[in-house]
């Protein structure tokens, strides 16, 4: 174990720096765009680029190619990330249920801000919805987070997303599932509603 | 073997408030599907079902719509590009801190 960690820690010959710049130059924008949405801000997602190219930089020679190299980085990404960020700070790492998803009152089956009738770049083009979006998917458990972006950011399979994270192909839609009607909660009336709820809470402690 | 009509015309429908809470369960039912459903999963005669469900259901025909909507803004939700600059110190950084342990 000790000898095969020193191993990795020591620098590419010459070949290998240029197989890493081309790694790098070809692939730095799809890992710092994936950063950037897991981490919600441009800080911590160049943090997380820089540990992710260095523990690609580190496996680089161990890569055989048996995957396609974007998933091959998303998963390293992916696992950086997991051991990177302690739980952020009021972040709930818990299991979603999908009974918590059931609408009890009117407001809740439509989105709070309507998007009918725009295109979705008009829709986005508001502010607010892009804060309320962004916040909602930033409030997600981080492994219902990583499934979301990956499926439906980007654009990634569903069996992919199962190789990036180890899971089979139903546990990714199952939380895949859960994810979007989490989102799509905290977009409806309901999600404003807990978000004044939530802060009068965290008033009182 | 004879076909019996059971049917009852439409004629007799119910008020849609005592519908929805007749159907409380096909909602349910449906909430768990809907991805499949909007993600083109579902074997033709389920979709059948959930189709003829949202007709008789505005809740879960206004639920659904705002399901898709969700995803479809999360797909076009764009992220701002990598500065040209940082992309520069990245690089070097990664290289440095690699070569130095
Ligand atoms: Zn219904």
């Amino acid at each position: 174990m000790a000898t095969a960690l020193k191993n990795r820690s020591q620098p590419l010959p010459a070949q290998g720096l240029d197989e890493f710049g081309t790694l790098y130059r070809d692939h730095v924008d799809l890992v710092y765009r994936y950063a950037h949405r897991l981490c919600g801000e441009t800080e911590a997602a160049k943090d997380l680029v820089q540990e992710t190219f260095l523990n690609a930089y580190r496996g680089l020679k161990n890569f055989r190619g048996d995957a396609r190299i974007s998933t091959w980085l998303y998963t390293i990404a992916s696992r950086t990330c997991m051991k990177m960020r302690r739980k952020r700070k009021g972040e709930p790492e818990h299991e979603l249920s999908l009974d918590e998803f059931v609408p009890t009152s009117e407001g809740e089956f439509r989105l709070q801000i309507p998007t009918e009738g725009l295109s979705p770049e008009e829709a986005l083009e508001n502010k607010e919805l892009r804060r309320a979006l962004d916040q909602a998917i930033n409030k997600l458990p981080k492994k219902y987070r990583m499934v979301l972006i990956l499926c439906d950011m980007e654009e990634v399979s569903a069996k992919e997303v199962g190789t990036i994270m180890s899971l089979n192909e139903r546990a990714v839609k199952s939380r895949l599932h859960r994810a979007r009607l989490f989102v799509r909660r905290e977009l409806s009336a309901r999600g404003i509603l807990d978000e004044n709820d939530h802060k009068s809470r965290s008033l009182r402690s | 073997m004879t076909k019996k009509k059971t049917a009852t015309p439409h004629t007799k429908q119910t008020k849609p408030s005592s519908r929805h809470k007749a159907g409380r369960g096909h909602c349910l039912k449906l909430l768990r599907q809907l991805s499949a459903y909007i993600d083109g999963e579902l074997a033709s005669d389920i979709c059948k079902e959930i189709r003829s469900h949202l007709g008789a259901c505005p809740n879960c025909e206004v639920f659904i719509l705002s399901l898709q909507q969700t995803v479809i803004l999360c797909r076009h939700r764009p992220v701002p590009p990598l500065k040209s600059a940082d992309r520069v110190a990245l690089r070097r950084a990664i290289l440095k801190k690699a070569n130095a342990k």
